[in-house]
């Protein structure tokens, strides 16, 4: 019974200790893999750990039973069956992945996914529960502190942002480059405060008044952090986020001053405003000065693209190689009807991808074998859109089971919204408006496969729901 | 609902079992070609084959299109799945030469790629800089098609088939307690 008592306690701290780490620690690679630029970390082995102790003390502890009654993780559990079979269908059937990278990538999701239960049982009393809360605002706190001394003291930038930069180098933040913090993408950093902000939201009206300063600067801090990331999706997700906390926290007076308050943000001069502007301009109005094409050989290359033709280069005239510009005015692989401003080429580009490699390689995928898809991994290393992601690799049946999972983790939250205990109460209310963000984002950004922010997002959905359990209450 | 699970399932089966070509070797060759004997298009990667010729996407495509059909014991024709040129590097091999390259496809079950490349345009014009006639023993040709047919053990299709009847099967269960 000590015993069973002891690790439960370990499992605490060690639940503690990824709210931060995770987080917190850039993303060395530790173990690279063949075939992918994504490598296998520390935390990985810190989570097995944490997963095998909770597997093993359920065992022991005679809870095993009533956590495989749990209607959840039934919904998981079979999302985890489909997962396998989908991958044993793309090795044999279809034959659309490489078989390590498939595995590994399972291996993943189970890893994420199966962080919900473990803090959802782990975490069994209000005692547990506000220690959490501080561990979290805390490790907000200091990415947001981490975020800034990138952006104005020159702080070391760890990125996975390409193959090259993957392999763990350390680096400084270029001029018009964007924050990332220790998430190693400006779009991680930006989900995860995201997720951040619609929790604080609500937690806000939740605490005694001495506390709710020290918030109140926490989000304001987040929300900067947030603006300086540009990134358009993410705030948009956050404004979502924070309105669904409002109205669940029956807080909708504070909408208006939401509202203003976006409304300034998106005012003020800044790289945020400049990719919304050249999303209107470039995206959906079709504005914006256009590259015509230097040579005829460019213009024929961008009529087929086709980008593995060969390259007619040359070592002694600028003029007849295809690259664009020797000057560097131009980006060297802008290509005719591309937009020639930079800040438009990466908008522009940024949706192009998606709308003609990204989301038509998932839909060749779904129709391919629609019940499971073509497997993880099967669709290269980003879709952009997690709803067409989850179709493509594994199907309309994994992605069934994946809304059930939604499904009753939102149900639970909308229950927890009656809770008498008002923290409970609020709490809910933001991990449900967080549940909401994150999808929001995930329509345009793989946020379920972004290890950082889908491990703290699986985790804070089993804060969410380890308040079903308390003892205490 | 149980009559229509058990009707579907069954027609499932029959429809992943049906027999079709099991090898590459079962479908016909490109009309008027040379069958390539270069290095990567024998015996090098399983299940490949290739033909210099004359014969444009045009035909080629709608070519191997019918003759998938009429090789399988199926009632209606495959799809055909238009992926990038580019993506010839991961399915046949890194370095295919490619202007087109297309999957012919029965979903859940075996998938033809027919890889295109054609340098020039059927009129006899370059398409691009560094356009070459392709040279096969003694002749010169305008196109080289690149067939890779991936088969699949029967085993496997039945194993395929009995986990998407016991999901679908899960997934209604837990689906009606979580939801209603």
């Amino acid at each position: 019974m000590k015993l069973i008592k002891n690790t439960n306690s370990i499992l605490f701290c060690l639940i503690l200790f990824l709210f931060a780490f995770i987080p917190l620690y850039p993303k060395f690679p530790l173990i690279n893999i063949q075939g992918t630029f994504v490598a296998i970390r520390i935390e990985d082995f810190i989570i097995a750990l944490t997963l095998g102790l909770w597997i093993t003390h359920s065992v022991y502890s005679g809870q095993l039973k009533r956590i495989l009654q749990d209607k959840l993780n039934q919904a998981l559990l079979l999302f985890f069956f489909i997962g396998i079979l989908s991958t044993f269908s793309a090795i044999f059937l279809t034959h659309s992945v490489t078989p390590h990278l498939s595995i590994l990538h399972y291996l993943r999701r189970i890893e994420f996914m199966l962080l919900m239960p473990v803090v959802a049982w782990t975490i069994n009393s209000r005692k547990k529960f506000v220690w959490a809360l501080i561990t979290l605002a805390t490790t907000v706190f200091m990415v947001n502190v981490y975020a800034l001394g990138q952006q104005y003291l020159d702080w070391p930038v760890i990125s996975t942002s390409n193959s090259e930069f993957s392999k763990g180098l350390i680096l400084s933040l270029s001029p018009g480059a964007r924050v990332n913090s220790t998430f190693a993408g400006h779009y991680d950093l930006a989900i995860y405060l995201t997720m951040c902000l619609s929790v604080l939201t609500a937690i806000f009206f939740a605490v005694k008044k001495r506390f709710k300063l020290p918030l109140a600067a926490l989000g304001l801090f987040s929300l900067f952090i947030l603006i300086i990331t540009a990134a358009r999706q993410s705030f948009l997700a956050a404004f979502i986020g924070i309105v669904f906390s409002l109205v669940l926290s029956k807080k909708k007076k504070y909408i208006l001053f939401i509202l203003i308050c976006t409304g300034v943000i998106l005012v003020y001069p800044s790289q945020l405003r400049d990719r919304f502007i050249s999303t209107f301009t470039v995206n959906i109005l079709n504005l914006g000065k256009r590259y015509e094409g230097k040579t005829q050989d460019q213009q024929i290359r961008s009529r087929l693209n086709i980008p593995t033709l060969a390259v007619k280069t040359s070592s002694t005239s600028a003029a007849m190689s295809t690259f664009a510009s020797p000057s560097g005015s131009l980006a060297t692989d802008i290509t005719p009807g591309e937009p020639i401003d930079s800040t438009q080429l990466g908008v522009y580009r940024s949706l192009q991808i998606r709308l003609n490699i990204e989301w038509p390689r998932a839909a060749r995928a779904f129709i391919k074998n629609p019940f499971l898809g073509t497997g993880y991994s099967s669709l290269d290393i980003a879709t952009d859109n997690d709803f067409l992601r989850s179709l493509g690799e594994v199907g309309l049946l994994g992605t069934l089971a994946i809304v059930l999972v939604f499904i009753q983790v939102g149900k639970r939250m909308l229950i927890l919204l009656k809770n008498d205990n008002k923290l409970i109460r609020y709490f809910s209310a933001g991990v449900f408006s967080m549940m909401v963000a994150f999808i929001i984002n995930g329509m345009f950004i793989d946020v379920f496969e972004a290890s950082k922010v889908a491990s703290a997002f699986w985790m804070m959905m089993g804060l969410g729901l380890a308040t079903f359990n308390f003892k205490d209450d | 609902m149980k009559n229509l699970y058990i009707v579907f399932s069954v027609l499932l089966l029959i429809y992943m079992l049906v027999p079709g070509p099991s090898s590459i070797e079962n479908f016909k060759s490109l009309p008027n070609s040379d069958k390539s004997t270069l290095a990567g298009d024998t015996v090098q990667i399983p299940n490949v084959s290739a033909y210099f010729s004359d014969n444009f996407r045009d035909f080629v495509v709608p070519f191997y299109f019918q003759n998938y059909k009429e090789k399988t014991w199926l009632p209606f024709p495959p799809l055909k799945l238009n992926h990038p040129p580019e993506f010839s590097w991961n399915v046949i091999k890194r370095h295919t030469d490619s202007t087109y390259f297309e999957e012919i496809v029965y979903p859940l079950r075996d998938s033809l790629y027919v890889n295109g490349y054609e340098p020039f345009y059927e009129d006899g014009s370059p398409k691009f800089w560094g356009s070459a006639k392709l040279n096969e023993g003694k002749n010169l040709w305008f196109t080289k098609t690149t067939l890779r047919f991936f088969p699949s053990s029967p085993i496997v299709k039945f194993i395929v088939w009995l986990g998407i009847s016991v999901s679908i099967l899960f997934l209604y269960k837990l689906g009606r307690k979580i939801i209603f």
